[in-house]
């Protein structure tokens, strides 16, 4: 980052790979070699991406910090901003403004089992920590995920989801709301779905993001089973302008979602009056 | 600190000089309200003013500002960052309500992540603070909030109207460099003098805010929201004319091959202010917005920050609000209490 907060870095789109029919990860990478070599990151963080002319949206990292050399960003085109990222091609510049946020722990969980529990396209911030686990996989212990879309065609990650329910080292539940044709696999809810299967809490922690109906009825399924507010980290959405703690749109209580969060752990929200309100 | 003296017929003389070498910023009148801006003498301010419709907060943090220009040439896109000054400036007039809140708004520009556009402005402005002798409108509740209007803090020179002259308080090495530039126009002021020239007391009630924030607190859920939203019609007049205030918007202007990103105030009071483009509204109607203001003044801000209350008892919110929403009134209610005192 520059020392103006404002300004972004010029990157170019290396790969759109279609993941939904609205959805799809860009690949992008800076323009110039010192921004590439400075932009670490942690997993979770995000960035405000800019197509000049139109605007700025904050879209979370899904990358890895340990790939080298590009940073994805999984995309729904729902508002203007997200519509006209959609219309880049490979080739394509636009600006990226980060990283930004606190990013998931990965310093306190490691020996820890880990459940990461995604809906829809709320899998892209955890894949950025699922991806940082599996390329650091002797420090963490058993990796689960639980994921569910509203339909198979929803689903993100097609091919990765492949890969992960070949490893042996991760356990992967895959559930769809309706199913259809090309669909074999379970049917229902992800909050059901993850009730079946019943992780236990012991030395265990859960990650989770989808929507917010999604996210408080887990929550609820997890207590139930046992697991402590403080094992329990979700990434909050908000409307979000600066990124930076200025504008003064995401604050929940006396913290900006863009600065102390977009992570955060259920013990932390509980704490704040309105933040479980959602 | 030291204490000198100007005629105030000199003061114009003075600050023409001032303006040879900077850009003077003060009060003048427009129509029925007085507004800072730039002026090429002395004599086009008026000091003999209460205080200025729209907060000097405009002057480090304009109501809309160039970010950057960008150009795209082919696929290349080139980005050229605004200059936010060509001068220094100085500032002549501010009151010392809108002094704090400066301070309150470098904690939020000037923290870790630092605005490059604010800090230029801070750092290349000088300001020279107009005292209150008296409360310059009834509605002030500045000392509620601890604020001395005949305090030099915060400024670099402390004007302080005594009748046919100034007392002028030089608080920092930026004043003395200014004072300066007026070689002749300035005395020092004799024993008899000190003692004699004496500003008129300041003459204001005071609120106990002590328990404000625990009692605010306490209310999050109260049913008083619902109440106090009725009359607000969201047209956002409290956060524009409030020096504390610093939500902004980031926006283009232009189109895909060039043009401006600009941010300009923006209101908690508005509907679509949190509105996703999901659709999803973090506060959704009037009730949550008027909370998170009242909150983010009394609560949330002086927490995160570690500061005083968001609040300088300016009464430029409670002047304008078409809806008759007083925050002396809020404020009132919250400490569920009349408890005025003499201040």
């Amino acid at each position: 980052m520059t020392d103006n907060i404002y300004l972004p870095s010029i990157a170019t789109v290396k790969e759109v790979r279609p993941e939904t029919p609205d959805t799809s990860t860009f690949v992008v990478t800076f323009d110039d070699p010192e921004v590439s070599d400075s932009f670490t990151y942690r997993p979770g963080q995000f960035a405000e991406l800019s197509i000049f002319g139109v605007g700025e949206c904050p879209i979370g990292i899904a990358s890895s910090p340990t790939w080298k050399d590009c940073v994805e960003f999984c995309v729904r085109a729902v508002g203007t901003v997200t519509n006209a990222i959609h219309d880049l091609e490979a080739g394509d510049k636009l600006g990226v403004r980060g990283p930004l946020g606190n990013g998931w722990p990965t310093g306190e969980i490691e020996g820890k089992d880990l459940l990461f529990i995604g809906g829809g396209i709320g899998l892209p911030p955890l894949r950025s920590l699922i991806q940082y686990v599996l390329d650091n996989r002797e420090r963490y212990g058993e990796v689960q995920i639980v994921y569910g879309a509203r339909s198979p065609q929803d689903l993100v990650y097609k091919e990765e989801l492949k890969q992960w329910e070949e490893r042996s080292d991760v356990d992967l539940a895959v559930t769809v709301d309706v199913g259809d044709e090309t669909w074999d696999g379970p049917v229902g809810f992800v909050p059901p779905f993850l009730r079946e299967i019943n992780p236990s809490p012991k030395n265990r922690v859960a990650f989770t993001c989808g929507p917010p109906i999604m996210i408080r009825l887990v929550v609820e399924a997890l207590e139930e089973m046992g697991y402590a507010y403080a094992d329990i980290v979700t990434t909050l959405e908000m409307k979000m302008k600066c990124g930076v703690g200025k504008c003064g749109r995401c604050n929940i209580g006396d913290k900006y979602i863009c600065r102390d969060g977009p992570v955060f752990t259920f013990e932390e929200l509980r704490r704040i009056p309105g933040a479980l309100e959602a | 600190m030291q204490r000198k003296k100007i005629s105030k017929s000199d003061l114009g003389r003075w600050l023409d000089s001032v303006a040879e070498k900077y850009e003077l910023v003060g009060p003048t009148k427009d129509e029925e309200v007085h507004l800072f801006g730039p002026v090429s003498s002395g004599a086009e301010m008026d000091l003999e003013y209460s205080n200025s419709l729209i907060p000097p907060k405009s002057l480090f943090f304009p109501q809309v500002e160039g970010l950057f220009a960008f150009h795209k040439r082919g696929k290349e896109i080139e980005l050229e960052e605004a200059k936010p000054l060509e001068k220094d400036r100085v500032v002549v007039g501010i009151r010392n309500c809108d002094v704090r809140s400066l301070s309150l708004l470098d904690r939020v520009f000037l923290d870790d992540l630092e605005d490059s556009y604010y800090r230029e402005r801070r750092d290349r402005t000088a300001l020279i603070a107009l005292a209150c002798p008296t409360p310059p409108r009834s509605s002030c509740f500045c000392t509620t909030f601890g604020i001395d209007p005949l305090s030099p803090e915060g400024s670099d020179i402390l004007l302080i109207d005594v009748g046919d002259l100034y007392l002028v308080d030089v608080v920092t090495e930026r004043g003395q460099e200014l004072v300066a530039l007026g070689e002749g126009l300035f005395t020092t002021l004799t024993e008899a003098e000190e003692k004699e020239l004496q500003p008129p007391p300041v003459d204001m009630p005071a609120l106990d805010v002590g328990e404000l924030k625990e009692r605010l607190d306490a209310l999050w859920e109260d049913g008083y929201w619902d109440k106090l939203s009725l009359p607000c019609l969201g047209c956002g007049i409290c956060t524009y004319v409030c020096p504390t205030c610093h939500c902004f918007d980031i926006s283009d202007v232009g189109s895909t091959s060039a043009g401006i990103r600009y941010r300009c105030w923006d209101s908690c009071m508005y509907g679509d202010f949190a509105l996703m483009a999901s659709g999803e509204n973090a506060r959704p109607s009037r009730r949550e917005r008027m909370r998170n203001r009242y909150f983010h003044k009394f609560s949330t801000f002086p927490s995160r920050y570690g500061t005083g209350y968001a609040c300088v008892g300016c009464a430029r919110c409670l002047v304008h609000c078409p809806g008759g929403v007083e925050i002396t009134e809020v404020i009132k209610d919250i400490l569920g209490k009349e408890g005025v005192s003499d201040g």
